[in-house]
């Protein structure tokens, strides 16, 4: 059965660039249309403002700055998959990270997600609230979480 | 997960602040942390923290104030803590002292990793007997760190 969607999960730092990277080559090398969603983690901000670390006008300010980070962002791997010549649309959600991404996998028939290495589990409860675990655990298709940056590096550059 | 105990360098904590007010505490925890290397623009990071301090206090109660501010005064992330036997003023919700101050800033670029963290901390400062902990069981900066350790592992 062909792979015709891809969706790349990304959170904007240099790991996400790689992650991307190795979206776009395996896109690349199967014909699929790639995906990239970046997410606005209002639960996050809800959060703080609940336990009033954070104040209305300020948490604003963030959501805000957050989301034109996850722009720019975006256009970064919009760029590199143009020159990597394959389909590509990204969006911007907002919400639950993990939740959202699940959703617009299913909403876009994606065969494959593709996301970054989640950090080390040390504890139980991380393993019920990391948004990474949550994304590997809970996704209705495969997942591909994305190793050894060098190999994605030589990889990505295989592909003209 | 990202956790405070990654960031938090033992040379940022300060186990004996002498300040009594909010702006006193906020000078001397932000030239220290100038001081160690955390901090590029001592004056900048002081008034980018203060400025925050006028949408509403940090201090959230339980003896706790969490000064914090994207700034372009550090790169990437940092995080300050201050410990004052005496307590500081600081304006707080529950009109209490406080005892325990973690002065954050981030570099906008890092906004998203500082968020994280602030959740993280607040989450952890929510346990008493993690606060007590941090008031009366340690003794060193490497307490300090151990004590994040031991809390985060237990969730």
């Amino acid at each position: 059965m062909p792979i015709k969607n891809i969706m790349v999960a990304v959170a904007g730092g240099a790991a996400s660039i790689i992650t991307a990277k190795y979206a776009i080559y395996l896109a690349r090398v199967m014909s699929s249309k790639l995906t990239a969603v970046y997410v606005v983690n209002e639960r996050l901000l809800q959060d703080l403002m609940r336990s009033r670390v954070v104040v209305d006008i300020e948490a604003k300010v963030y959501e805000k700055d957050l989301e034109e980070q996850g722009k720019l962002f975006l256009e970064r791997i919009k760029k590199a998959a143009e020159t990597k010549k394959i389909e590509f649309e990204s969006m911007v959600l907002r919400g639950m990270v993990h939740e959202e991404i699940i959703k617009k996998a299913q909403e876009t028939s994606t065969c494959l997600l593709v996301m970054g290495n989640p950090k080390e589990i040390t504890s139980r409860k991380e393993v019920f609230s990391d948004e990474g675990e949550l994304l590997f655990r809970e996704a209705k298709c495969p997942v591909v979480i994305v190793k050894n940056p060098e190999e994605v590096e030589k990889l990505y550059k295989e592909i003209t | 997960m990202e956790r405070i105990s990654e960031y938090l360098q033992k040379d940022a904590c300060l186990m004996d602040l002498k300040a009594t007010t909010k702006e006193e505490a906020i000078r001397e925890l932000s030239g220290h942390m100038a001081r160690v290397g955390l901090v590029n623009d001592e004056q900048l990071f002081i008034h980018d923290l203060l400025e925050r301090e006028k949408l509403g206090s940090t201090g959230i109660g339980h003896k706790v104030a969490i000064p914090h501010a994207p700034t372009q005064s550090v790169d990437g992330f940092v995080i300050g803590f201050a410990r004052s036997s005496a307590g500081v003023d600081f304006a707080s919700m529950d009109g209490d002292e406080v005892n325990l101050i973690f002065a954050m800033g981030t570099n906008p670029q890092a906004l998203s990793l500082y968020l994280q963290l602030l959740s993280q901390l607040s989450k952890l400062l929510r346990n008493e007997t993690f606060r007590n902990d941090l008031i009366h069981a340690t003794k060193t900066p490497a307490d300090v760190i151990n004590l994040f350790k031991k809390f985060e592992k237990e969730g």
